[in-house]
């Protein structure tokens, strides 16, 4: 007993420097936090813009089609102090997006994190945003 | 589990909790040797042109301390916190932020002195968002961010710049690229029958605190529009709204923002909201694309609420067959 008593109270401890989360409800008018979706494609365009950045991607489906998806990031000042670029997705780039859905069932999506051809990611910053805490934001502590 | 890691953590978790703890202000704590230091001569601003205090530049407040006093009482020696409470960007930028255990002031317990029937009209136009655009609040729909709402720190975008004109204090917030402009040179407000969104605004120098009182409210408008105000957001404004903020410059890169709010109608007695606006020159700020009516976002949201009532009613259909 008193281990485990010694455990949570250093778990509390360091969870002292935590801060609160800001979990704005527009996330969950506009997206579906039950529907994560994985989206393979290329980038065709990113538009760095505030509030909130779009990356435009193409995904092919296994039928062969080809369909133009939107998925939102966050502010430009947030994705810069992350490590994103205007370089970071060149027109053409293969990546893998991971997020949740729109409720309205058009092709868009609130993106959390990217996967880059060369295995590196890339968070899309939607902390902030209300989209769920699901262990990608680097920033999440548990 | 062996002694020395239930030590190690019994360790860590007292000197966690004994920063935390030796940055808690206290009010009334006066450093030891007062007495025998010398006197500091108080920091004088410098000046604009017309005399004004100069408080032009490039101000951020990103800031993480909780707008209200979190619910849970704390055990003795722990900070109280919630699982999960966590942000990515509030923790990329150096916050300045006073160890205040919230942002509300004043009442001194930290908690917004709210009436029953704000809450509830809060509640139901969250429970309504798929419906319509009138139960999204005026910062989703690219309208205003509010006064004093506009200044409450958010996740993103918690930058404003402030220029000084002869005669007029403007403060551009990055938040829908809104500009205040502030005049100081006496005049009275609108007359009473005028209504604003953000009311009408009347600043005044005392010392080198700017003092500026907004007054003219209309009661479209809500006190707090982003989730970091918690239960705040979406409380609604009345006409009775009156809104007193000082602005005090304390040193070359620090401001002072305390705003006391009232509204007889709203809550059952005024309250104050304080925290600091740190100096950042190298903070570039981004055009913000968010135009009144937020089409995208409307359509989207409101789709899916057509979507969801459309689903809603195939479920009753195939209930009764």
């Amino acid at each position: 007993m008193r281990t485990k008593l010694s455990v949570v109270v250093a778990g509390v401890g360091l969870l002292l420097t935590a801060v609160p989360v800001v979990a704005h409800h527009a996330f969950s008018a506009e997206f579906d936090a039950n529907k994560p979706v994985k989206l393979r494609g290329t980038v065709t365009k990113v538009e760095l813009i505030n509030p909130h950045a779009w990356i435009h991607i193409d995904v092919k489906s296994p039928d062969g089609k080809v369909v133009s998806w939107q998925v939102e990031g966050g502010a430009p000042n947030a994705l810069l102090r992350r490590g994103f670029t205007k370089n970071s997705l060149p027109p053409g780039a293969e990546i893998l997006v991971e997020g949740f859905l729109a409720k309205d069932a058009s092709n868009r999506a609130n993106g959390r994190e990217v996967t880059l051809a060369d295995g590196s990611k890339l968070f899309l910053g939607s902390s902030g945003t209300g989209a769920p805490e699901d262990g990608r934001d680097p920033g999440e502590r548990r | 589990m062996s002694h020395r890691v239930v030590a190690v953590l019994w360790v860590l978790a007292a000197v966690v909790v004994g920063l935390s703890l030796a940055s808690v202000p206290v009010v009334a704590q006066a450093p030891p040797a007062a007495a025998k230091t010398t006197a500091v001569k108080p920091w004088t601003a410098p000046r604009t042109p017309d005399g004004q205090p100069d408080l032009q530049g490039m101000w951020l407040n990103f800031d993480s301390t909780p707008f209200e006093r979190p619910a849970t009482e704390p055990r003795p020696g722990v900070e109280p916190t919630t699982p999960g409470q966590i942000s990515g960007f509030a923790e990329d930028i150096a916050t300045r932020s006073p160890r205040r255990r919230s942002l509300v002031v004043d009442p001194p317990d930290g908690k917004v002195p709210v009436m029953p029937w704000a809450e509830a009209k809060r509640d139901y136009d969250l429970a309504h968002l798929g419906d319509s655009w009138e139960h999204h609040g005026p910062w989703e729909r690219c309208i205003t961010r509010s006064v004093p709402g506009g200044i409450f720190p958010t996740g993103y975008d918690s930058a404003y710049r402030i220029l000084q004109t002869p005669g007029y204090v403007v403060i551009l917030y990055e938040m829908i690229h809104e500009a205040r402009v502030i005049s100081v040179d006496g005049r009275p407000h609108v007359p009473q029958d005028i209504r604003l969104w953000n009311g009408d605004a009347r600043g005044r120098w005392e010392g080198q605190t700017l003092v500026v009182e907004t007054t003219n409210y209309s009661d479209k408008g809500s006190i707090a529009t982003n989730a970091a105000t918690g239960r705040m957001k979406g409380i609604p404004q009345s006409e009775a709204l009156h809104v007193v903020e000082r602005f005090t410059l304390v040193d070359a890169n620090t401001i002072d923002y305390e705003v006391a709010i009232e509204d007889p109608k709203v809550y059952t007695r005024p309250w104050k909201v304080a925290m600091p606006l740190n100096r950042d020159e190298s903070y570039r700020m981004y055009e913000y694309s968010c135009h009144e009516g937020n089409e995208n976002y409307m359509k989207s949201a409101l789709g899916g609420g057509r979507l969801e009532d459309k689903a809603a009613e195939e479920a009753a259909k195939n209930k009764e067959k």
